[in-house]
Formats: C-alpha cells, sequence, structure tokens
C-alpha cells in the first residue's frame, strides 16, 4: 500500500479521532479518546492492515497516554494511535489483545508499570515486576517514589523455590508438567518454560518472566541524550550496536540532524559485523542443541575474528559504545580495511562451507524440517519480526523497508523463507550472514572521508520513533522530549519481546525432543526481553533441561543411524 | 591450607548463574569453552548443577526476582565454593545502579546468607575472557 492509500484509509475513521497529526510523510500520529482506541486499532489491524510495532504507556502528568506503534512496511511509514485516558484515579482502556495476541504482552507490562487496566484481557497477571513488589506501586508513574524497599517474604529455613505470586498459573495437578530451565548448561541465558505435556505431545506452553528486568526505561530518564546510548548498549550485549542506532535515528529524527555522510558507512560496517557474529553465534548453539558440537565449536570459532575486527575499531569485543547523537565517536582508520577485506573473503569461506554442510546433510533435514512450524498467519499475529518472520515468508526488513543510516545506497537481497519451520529459520541466518559480507565490502568500498560527527546543541520538545534491524529483528525507541536535557520518556521494544511470545503457536503440538529447537530457534535474547526465568520446584516436574536435550540429541542420533551419516572429507574444510 | 582447599584448587568446575546480566557477560563466559580460549585444557568445566560446582561465575547486577533463586543456587553448592562476580554489574551493580528492580550487587546478595563467603571480582563491561581467566587463576592462587 502505498502513501496515498494509506492516507485514504485513514481518513475513513476521522470520526473516531480528535485530530492527525502529520510530522513527516511516515510519521503519522492518530489522537482519540480512551473509549475509540479499540476501534481503531482493530481498523488498523484487520481492515487496512498494519504490522503491528509495540504500544507505549506514558504519564503526562494530567492524563495517561498509550500509544499504539504500527508500521506499514511497503513505504516504512510509522502510524501511531495516542489514546487519551483522561481519568487518572481508575485508569482503563479497552484491551485489543483478544484480536491480537502481539498486544498480550504489552498490556501486562503497561499494567505492571503504570497500574492502567485492561478490560476483558485474556490474561492480566503480572509480567515483568517481581514476585515481591509490593501491589499499588507503579514504577513508571511520575508521583512514584523510588526506590521502592522489597519485603523479602523467604523463609529463613528452605526457602520457597516456587514463586508464589499471581503471575505464575495455577497448574492443574493431573497434566505432567516439564519445566524447561532456569539455570541451564550451556545456554547463556536463562529461561524458563512451563510446558504441559500429553505423553511425547506439548499441549500448552507458559512462561515467567522479569528474572533481568532492570528498569532501564526509567533509568533513561535520568541520563542525558548523551549519555543514554551507553546505556542502551548494555540492553542486550549481542544487539549492543543496533539498540543505540535506534536510539540515535530516534533522537536525530527528533532533533532533524542528519550525520555525515562517513558516519553513515561505519555505522553500517559495525551493524553487519554484529549481524555476523551473532548469527554465527546462533548456528552454533542450535547445532549444540541437536547434538552437533562440532558446528557449535566451528561457528563460535569463526566468530572470534570478527569481534577481535569490532575490538580494533571501537575498543572493545562487544558493548561498542560507538554512535552518538549526531554521528559516530570512533572512526575506522584506513590501515584496517586491507586486514577486514581478508578476514572477510575467509569469513566468507567458512560460511559457505557451513551452509553447504547444513543444506546437505540428511540427518539436519530429517531433524529440523517441519519441525516448530510458525505459519505466516501465525507470523502476522503474533506481529513477529527479523530472521523469525522472514523463515515464515514475512518479508520484512527494516533495512529495506525504512532505510537508516547508509543501507539506502548498498545492493543487498532480503532473505526470505517461506515455510516457517526450524530449517528454514536457520537457512535464513546463515544466508544472512553472507548478505551481510557482501554489504560490509560495498560499504568499505563507498567509504566516504570527512568528519564521522556533527555537533548537536539541543533536543526540542516533541517525539519520534526510531528502528533498527538487529539480527534477531527490529529494534524499535520511542523518545519523547520536552525540550530538557533528559527523555521524558524512552520506550525500548526488543525483538525478542514479540518474538517470544509466537511459541505458543510454534511449539504446541510438537515433541518434547523438538521443543529445545523450536525455542531456540526465534534466537531468544531475554536480557533484550528484560526478562528471565525461574527455578520451579513443582512437585510433579517430570524432566528439567538437560533430560530435554538428552532427548532432543538422542531423536538426532536415532535419525543419524536410520539414515546414515554423510562422508565428510577433511578437503571440504 | 585445609584439604578441602588444596582439593578445591584442582580442575574447578563451574557453574554459570545469570541474575539480570546484559548477556555479554554470559556470552564471553560461553567462549571460553570454544576453540579460542578452551579452558576444559585447565579441567575447567561448565557444570549443569551447583551441585556438581566448585565456583559460581555470577554475572548481571540481581535483580529483584533473581535475588532469592541465587540465594538458593549459593545454598545447594558444596562448601567451600568460590563465587565471582563477572563483570562491571555484578561486583557493583554498574550502570543499572539506580534501576528500581535491583538490589545487588553480588557480593551484597551472598553474604547475607552466608557472611564468610568467598568472593572474588573480575571487572570489565564485559570482561574480555582472558581476564575472566586471569581472574580466576588469581583467586584460585591466595586461597
Amino acid at each position: 500500500m502505498n502513501q496515498e492509500e494509506l492516507n485514504n484509509r485513514l481518513s475513513e475513521i476521522k470520526d473516531k479521532l480528535i485530530d492527525i497529526e502529520q510530522q513527516a510523510d511516515n510519521r503519522i500520529f492518530l489522537l482519540c479518546e480512551a473509549e475509540n482506541s479499540y476501534a481503531v486499532n482493530k481498523f488498523l489491524f484487520e481492515d487496512v492492515p498494519l504490522r503491528f510495532v509495540i504500544a507505549t504507556g506514558i504519564d503526562s502528568e494530567d492524563c495517561f497516554e498509550i500509544l499504539y506503534h504500527f508500521s506499514n512496511d511497503e513505504t516504512g511509514c510509522f502510524v501511531t494511535v495516542k489514546a487519551f485516558i483522561r481519568d487518572r484515579e481508575n485508569p482503563a482502556i479497552e484491551s485489543i489483545a483478544p484480536f491480537l495476541p502481539a498486544a498480550e504482552w504489552i498490556e501486562r507490562e503497561i499494567h505492571d508499570i503504570l497500574g492502567i487496566d485492561f478490560t476483558n484481557h485474556p490474561d492480566m497477571r503480572r509480567l515483568i515486576l517481581a514476585d515481591n513488589w509490593p501491589e499499588g506501586v507503579y514504577p513508571l508513574r511520575k508521583d512514584t517514589k523510588l526506590p521502592v524497599r522489597l519485603v523479602d517474604d523467604e523463609p529463613s529455613g528452605r526457602p520457597i523455590v516456587q514463586s508464589q505470586s499471581p503471575a505464575c498459573r495455577t497448574v492443574k495437578l493431573s497434566k505432567p508438567i516439564v519445566a524447561v530451565g532456569p539455570f541451564h548448561p550451556l545456554q547463556e541465558e536463562m529461561e524458563f518454560f512451563q510446558l504441559t505435556v500429553d505423553g511425547e505431545i506439548v499441549t500448552d506452553i507458559d512462561m515467567r518472566i522479569s528474572y533481568n528486568h532492570r528498569g532501564i526505561e526509567k533509568i533513561s530518564e535520568t541520563l542525558q541524550f548523551d549519555q543514554v546510548p551507553f546505556l542502551v548498549s548494555r540492553i542486550c550485549g549481542i544487539c549492543s550496536a543496533s539498540h543505540p542506532l535506534a536510539y540515535v535515528n530516534a533522537v536525530e529524527e527528533l532533533a532533524g540532524v542528519t550525520p555525515p555522510d562517513r558516519a553513515q558507512y561505519v555505522r553500517v560496517i559495525i551493524n553487519e559485523l554484529e549481524r555476523i557474529h551473532s548469527h554465527l553465534l546462533w548456528v552454533g548453539l542450535g547445532g549444540h542443541f541437536i547434538g552437533y558440537d562440532t558446528v557449535f565449536m566451528w561457528a563460535w570459532k569463526y566468530r572470534e575474528p570478527v569481534l577481535d575486527l569490532l575490538e580494533e575499531i571501537t575498543g572493545n569485543r562487544n558493548n561498542y559504545g560507538n554512535v552518538k547523537v549526531g554521528g559516530c565517536r570512533e572512526d575506522i582508520p584506513n590501515e584496517l580495511i586491507p586486514k577486514m577485506l581478508k578476514e572477510l573473503d575467509k569469513l566468507e569461506k567458512k560460511t559457505e562451507m557451513l551452509t553447504k554442510a547444513v543444506l546437505d546433510d540428511p540427518v539436519i533435514h530429517a531433524r529440523l524440517k517441519g519441525v516448530g512450524t510458525l505459519s505466516k498467519e501465525d507470523a502476522v499475529k503474533y506481529a513477529v519480526t527479523g530472521p523469525t518472520a522472514r523463515g515464515s515468508g514475512v518479508a520484512i526488513d527494516v533495512r529495506r523497508d525504512d532505510p537508516y543510516a547508509a543501507y539506502a545506497d548498498l545492493d543487498w537481497k532480503v532473505i526470505v523463507q517461506p515455510e516457517g519451520d526450524v530449517f528454514a529459520k536457520a537457512v535464513v541466518r546463515l544466508l544472512e550472514v553472507l548478505e551481510a559480507i557482501k554489504i560490509i565490502r560495498q560499504a568499505i568500498k563507498k567509504l566516504p572521508d570527512g568528519p564521522i560527527a556533527v555537533e548537536v546543541k539541543e533536543i526540542p520538545p516533541g517525539e519520534a520513533c526510531g528502528r533498527a534491524e538487529a539480527p534477531r529483528g527490529e529494534t524499535f525507541h520511542y523518545v519523547r522530549s520536552d525540550g530538557g536535557n533528559r527523555p521524558i520518556r524512552h520506550k525500548v521494544r526488543a525483538p525478542s519481546f514479540v518474538n517470544v511470545p509466537s511459541f505458543r503457536a510454534s511449539c504446541i503440538g510438537q515433541h518434547i525432543a523438538d521443543v529445545t529447537i523450536t525455542l531456540a530457534a526465534v534466537d531468544p535474547c531475554y536480557s533484550c526481553t528484560e526478562r528471565l526465568a525461574v527455578v520451579d520446584g513443582h512437585n510433579n516436574v517430570v524432566q528439567d533441561y538437560e533430560a530435554l536435550l538428552k532427548l532432543s540429541r538422542e531423536k538426532t542420533a536415532r535419525i543419524k543411524k536410520e539414515i546414515g551419516t554423510p562422508q565428510l572429507k577433511l578437503e571440504d574444510f | 591450607m585445609s584439604w578441602k582447599i588444596w582439593s578445591l584448587k584442582k580442575s574447578v568446575w563451574v557453574f554459570h548463574v545469570n541474575t539480570g546480566a546484559c548477556n555479554n557477560c554470559d556470552i564471553e563466559i560461553v567462549n571460553l569453552l570454544t576453540p579460542k580460549f578452551d579452558v576444559e585444557r585447565f579441567g575447567m568445566k561448565l557444570v549443569g548443577s551447583p551441585r556438581h560446582a566448585d565456583a559460581l561465575l555470577v554475572t548481571g547486577a540481581v535483580t529483584a526476582q533473581a535475588a532469592p533463586r541465587l540465594r538458593e543456587v549459593y545454598r545447594q553448592t558444596s562448601k567451600p565454593c568460590v563465587v565471582f562476580a563477572i563483570g562491571a554489574c555484578a561486583c557493583g551493580t554498574g550502570i543499572f545502579k539506580s534501576g528500581y528492580h535491583i538490589v545487588g550487587p553480588v557480593d551484597k546478595i551472598i553474604r547475607e546468607i552466608d557472611p564468610n563467603a568467598i568472593i572474588a571480582y573480575v571487572p570489565g563491561c564485559p570482561p574480555k575472557p582472558e581476564a575472566m581467566i586471569s581472574g580466576v587463576v588469581k583467586a584460585l592462587s591466595v586461597l
């Protein structure tokens, strides 16, 4: 849908709106009262249709605002519905989760942090605050006094391992429960899933998170605009280039600043190096989950030179702290370029070998094809992004749809696979590594001379959205300024926040042995989602993570036996 | 040196606890196992249960929800157990100091249940894998 058609469609609901604000061609705000927000959102999602990005709750002194951000991916246009809740005593708004499952988590989150009641929400349990967080204290309300004293109700003797909060769904004792997580070996993050099973088949999945919730959005309000990139790069270690980039995209849009050309190219190079090391990391972990530890070791070995390059450019293997509002902090030294090209050549060969090994291996085909399938309809309903969406045939990529940095000047392909299973997602990631290498080569070739930053004096009052394509999908940042030197609201939506809930669509009906790889297939990042998982000492936990890993590996071994292992020769590597 | 400490220092088995880290220190810990660093040549190994562990590698600033679980994991380890606070957050909550959901740092939470706990610190954001190896070696050599 082009911009004109979109504008025509939007004028159909004019009677439900207070006003339409158009800041730029592709940034539209629809202002409405809380009681009309359901109808407006339903119209945007079902009739237009637009992709749901996230919602932002804001305490703006005299009222609450809920911002529903939608994206039209053909033009890169953001359509934001701004609903005003005037009643500060009992703030309430109708939930949009019944027709839009992607909004379920974010409405729970807004309920936790702002105390807004979403009527008709299917599952209003606590999401991101701790079990012992007091009821009725909402950290993102401006009048809440922080820090809050937390009552540690842990008895002195044997501790309660099972969470007592209402957030933990009461489990029917008749059905066996499989707890996956939380502190489990060789996975760098904890994650906790509660699977209800019938024999070998998973019938329900539930998640409890909050373990990694650090309250970054609130901390951000205490930092100056120029300090925030250091904070947001620490949202997630692996996306530590994309989060600051999405943030500066928003602030630069707000301030009307365009960074110099060289800075745009440096940003592209650093972001693509990040994508390469993140995807290789995933390939390694994926291999580990299905019992191919050699792949794990190889992929992580190939990743090291990329980290070394990043260290040479920015001074750190991760957490680069390289982008700032108006440009970059560190330049790519021209002397480094021959070395980068050499390393890229080596890496390309290795990645091609890995890709060939995956595509040609009958065992991997048998093990991953048709497993953990996320259909295109579910991908749209859960509003997934990144390789998870592209592996399900949804061709979205912020780099192409809403180009930032220097992506518009470069030539590359968006990799899409229609099948939606784990195999498709693995293929998408492997081919994206090759595309990333292509992008970096072009960026190095075109790298213009000149300064890498412009001075930014003031951030004017206003609001803006910024996004960037992180390795896991679209990273979205919303920044509002009152003209001071600190943001008054900064909302972060990391890709895993929408990718993780899609497990409900991809895991149910699967064999238990396939669950670990299905869960891993979206490359979940819990520090991004600001949450982690829990020890669950439920009496009828029948299997822990290690047992699941064992099951998964046994299945691979069985398939191997049945079809025989392909003979690989040393020369192939 | 008691025989317990003596036996602890040979081939340390470690258990990794993430208490609200940004994933960076955690990735670097997993990196220790991979070919470039390969700590298994020193007999060090990541294990799947705190009950098998001689040392805990704790990352993250300790969120309110993670604190009771960290204490529980520490209780489950066999003593003596060396706690390594890996990274700036674990050592002193770092950039997340003012966060409303942060109750750390790690040493405070561990000392609440064991005032005599052996705690070593490896600062950095994230510490390089070489720094982690060096930290472990230094801590074990002063025990």
